[in-house]
This record gives structure tokens, C-alpha cells and sequence, in this order.
């Protein structure tokens, strides 16, 4: 999982300033965040969201070190619990998460940045950010396919599958007990 | 009824992942910079640098097509611009070369500090930056270079950025577009203002600071040098932008001025970086 997300941020950092598209790029460590949560569960959510995160957060000069971190982990997490809850069948609602998942983690991180006194976040206005997050979402729903056959091939039975965190394999979504009272 | 329960130890997970981002974001905003995380910055860029530059040079095929399908028709847009801009050049040749000999006579009397010869290392532009929060991109030099952070950095045409964070071999500059970026520019009238960037793609905002002095008469086309104030971390007399708009509030004194930057941030490849540091 780990080599995943180091490859995942040597493509974002090389390719993705090539695909912009009305001056946004698509962002892959919010893409392989929502694929954890798909597939494993709020657990793996968090922990590839947070690592994600960080490994994202390394390549940036201008927001401190731990808010992206702080928010693919949350949208990580979120998305986790959706899809333990509500969702079943993963495969057809993945673009749908995709899409909504990173139009989240895009207003998320505005506002926690604007929490943390990162005022430049909202230079551009309320127009900038909205067209931000429909863009990157746009390029998630897109992107979310291979990446999600990537994190799932790699993630079934892989030897360091777990070492970022529990959770983080393919299918691992459990229920801990249904009470038929 | 059937009753869900979720393992507590995911709450516990949850939280203790979102107490260690709250503490990094923490330590690293009051750090102001300089502290250990901008070093793990540092250093995960000089891992990383090695192996960005294999991958770009592998994905660089794709990435050129996937721009040029992208922007197809911007770019024959552009082209027909260009070769319109050429021919009227062609035509100011010859203008334009007396005058430049007249102004390089002049400013080289007034012994301005930035076309004195200062040294400068060229660098090369080895990705653009792919976050949609910051506007920069990184050079194949850094310290071990004589790169130092807040040098500026310039291109053929005039200001590109400054250098925010420097590794031994690897540097993020800072472009003038990013919201964080500020200089202070030369108005008309001695007036004084402050440029700001409003993100990718859009024009400088120049807030106009001197307010003792009559409001400056500035108008579209203007060209806006670096001020060199005492306090600011840029050379004077270096172009920064081309004023694109002038609007005067009403009620107000002072008007609202966008610069467009001289230099096309979208098309940097070699930039020269400064080697020079605020008195």
C-alpha cells in the first residue's frame, strides 16, 4: 500500500499539472483515499486518507504540514462509514463517491485551512473555490476507476497491505454482529 | 430488530489519527517556516527529486498529448496571436532597439542594483506544481547550488516568483500568481503600492499604500516595476506586470488596479534565480 501511494504521488507531482483543466488538476491521494473507504471500511478510510494526506502535504510550501492529512482522513473516513452503512454494491457507486467525496475533501480543506489562518485559501473567492471543487470532483469520478482496480489488486493479499494501518485490504468491510432482537 | 454495532476501536483509530494531523498543522503554523516539519519537507523533496525526474521523463510523451488534446484549441488560438504579435514586432524592430539602448544608458548611470550584474544561477523547471491550492513549481538546483529561500527569481520578460523552500539539490519557487506572494511595485507620482497574487490564472491586485500623496494616475498597458524599498525582499526596477485594469470605486480615492504578469507562468522552462538577499 505504501508503494502505491508513493507511485500515486510521483504521478501527481510529474502528470497531474499536465491535465489541468480550467486551471485545476486532478488530485490522486484524495482518489486512492475514497478507494480505501470504498473498499475496506472506515478504518482503512482514515489510515490511507491520513497517510495520503501527509505524503501530500510534503510537496505543498503554502498550507502547513498535517491539513491535508487532517482532511483526507476525515473524508476518508466519512466515505468508510457511508459505505459500511448505507452502500452495498461499491463498483456502480464508485464514480458517485468519487465525485462527491472530492468535492467534500475540497470544501473541507478550505475551511479547516481558513480555521488555521490560512486566509490565502479564500483569495480567489466563493466562484474559485466551487469551480476548484467541481473540476478536481469531475477528474476524481473519472480517475477513481483505475486507481480503484489498482488499490484493489494491490491491496488483496499484498504483504505490506497492512502495515499502514489495519483495515486497508480489499472486501474488508465487516459488521461486528447483527442483534435480531 | 437488527441492531448494527461498530467497533469502537475505529472511533478510537479515528481519533487518534485526527489528534496527530491537529498536531502536526499546529506545530508546523507556529514554526512560522523553519521549524523540524519544514526540514522533513526538505528532505522528502530531495528523496522524492531523484525519482520525479525519472517519472517525468517516462510520462512526459503523455503528458505533452494529454495537454495539447486538452488545450487544442487554445493553443491554435495562441498561435494565430503569436504570429500576429511577431509581424507588428518586426515593425517596432528598429524603434524599439534605440530605445532600449537609451534606457540601458540611463538606468546603467543611476547604478541600479539588479542590472549591475548581479549573479544569478540558471535553473530548470522540472514540474509545475499539481496542487490547486498553490501556485509554483520546482527547479533541478538548490542549496548546494547557492539557492537560498526568498531570492527571487526571474525569466526573460521579467518577475517569475521567489524561492519558498530550498533542499540540496531541489527547489520550490513561489510564483507571483500565488495568494501568499506579495511585492511592492513602483506607482506614478511616487506613489508606492503592494501586488498580490489571486491565484492561477488571474491578475495581481495592487492596493495602493502611500495615501499621502495625490492618487496615482495609472492607466491599462502601464508597465509596473519592483519598488526596492528599504523593506522588501525584491531588487528594484525588476518588471512585474502590465497594468490590466483601472477601476475607481465610488466614494473612493485610490483605484483598483490588476496587473497581468509579464512573464507566461504557464510556459516556464529555464528561470534565472537571483542570487541576492534584502539588506
Amino acid at each position: 500500500m505504501g508503494l502505491l501511494l508513493v507511485f500515486l504521488a510521483l504521478v501527481q507531482t510529474t502528470l497531474a499539472s499536465d491535465l489541468r483543466v480550467f486551471q485545476v488538476a486532478p488530485d490522486l491521494m484524495i482518489v486512492v483515499t475514497i478507494c480505501a473507504g470504498m473498499a475496506g471500511g472506515t478504518q482503512a478510510g482514515a489510515w490511507v486518507g491520513f497517510w495520503a494526506g501527509l505524503l501530500a502535504d510534503m510537496f505543498v510550501t503554502t498550507t502547513p504540514v498535517g491539513l491535508s492529512a487532517l482532511t483526507y482522513c476525515l473524508v476518508g473516513a466519512s466515505i468508510g462509514f457511508v459505505r459500511e452503512s448505507f452502500l452495498h454494491d461499491r463498483r456502480l457507486l464508485l464514480p458517485v463517491a468519487g465525485f462527491a467525496g472530492t468535492a467534500a475533501a475540497v470544501l473541507l480543506f478550505v475551511a479547516l485551512g481558513d480555521l488555521f489562518g490560512q486566509s490565502q485559501l479564500l483569495v480567489g473567492g466563493r466562484s474559485a473555490i466551487i469551480r476548484v471543487a467541481l473540476v478536481e470532483a469531475l477528474w476524481s469520478a473519472v480517475l477513481i476507476i483505475p486507481v480503484g482496480f489498482a488499490y484493489t489488486r494491490l491491496a488483496r493479499g499484498s504483504v505490506g497491505a497492512d502495515r499502514l494501518g489495519p483495515g486497508t485490504g480489499a472486501g474488508t468491510v465487516h459488521t461486528e454482529r447483527l442483534v435480531v432482537k | 430488530m437488527a441492531v448494527y454495532r461498530r467497533p469502537s476501536r475505529t472511533r478510537y483509530v479515528l481519533a487518534a489519527l485526527v489528534l496527530a494531523a491537529l498536531t502536526l498543522v499546529t506545530i508546523d503554523a507556529r514554526s512560522n517556516g523553519g521549524g523540524v516539519l519544514s526540514n522533513v519537507r526538505s528532505k522528502v523533496s530531495d528523496v522524492f527529486s531523484p525519482l520525479q525526474q525519472g517519472t517525468h521523463a517516462v510520462l512526459r510523451p503523455i503528458g505533452d498529448f494529454l495537454t495539447g488534446a486538452i488545450d487544442y484549441g487554445s493553443l491554435r488560438a495562441e498561435n494565430q496571436r503569436l504570429r500576429d504579435q511577431v509581424a507588428a514586432l518586426q515593425n517596432q524592430a528598429v524603434q524599439s532597439a534605440s530605445e532600449q539602448a537609451a534606457a540601458q544608458q540611463v538606468l546603467g548611470q543611476q547604478n541600479l542594483p539588479f542590472l549591475a550584474g548581479r549573479p544569478a544561477v540558471t535553473v530548470e523547471v522540472i514540474n509545475n506544481g499539481s496542487s490547486n491550492y498553490e501556485s509554483s513549481l520546482t527547479v533541478d538546483k538548490g542549496t548546494a547550488s547557492g539557492l537560498a529561500v526568498g531570492q527571487p527569481v526571474v525569466a526573460a520578460g521579467g518577475l517569475v516568483g521567489t524561492v519558498s523552500s530550498a533542499g540540496a539539490h531541489r527547489a520550490t519557487i513561489l510564483l507571483l500568481s500565488d495568494p501568499t506572494f506579495s511585492v511592492g511595485v513602483r506607482l506614478p507620482g511616487s506613489n508606492v503600492g503592494n501586488a498580490q497574487g489571486a491565484g492561477r490564472g488571474q491578475p495581481l491586485r495592487v492596493t495602493v499604500v502611500t495615501t499621502n500623496l495625490a492618487a496615482p494616475t495609472v492607466k491599462k498597458g502601464d508597465v509596473m516595476l519592483t519598488s526596492g524599498l528599504d523593506t522588501e525582499k525584491f531588487p528594484p526596477y525588476i518588471p512585474v506586470g502590465r497594468v490590466a485594469s483601472v477601476v475607481t470605486p465610488p466614494g473612493s480615492s485610490e483605484p483598483d488596479i490588476t496587473l497581468s504578469p509579464l512573464v507566461d507562468l504557464t510556459q516556464l522552462t529555464y528561470l534565472q534565480v537571483v542570487l541576492w538577499s534584502p539588506q
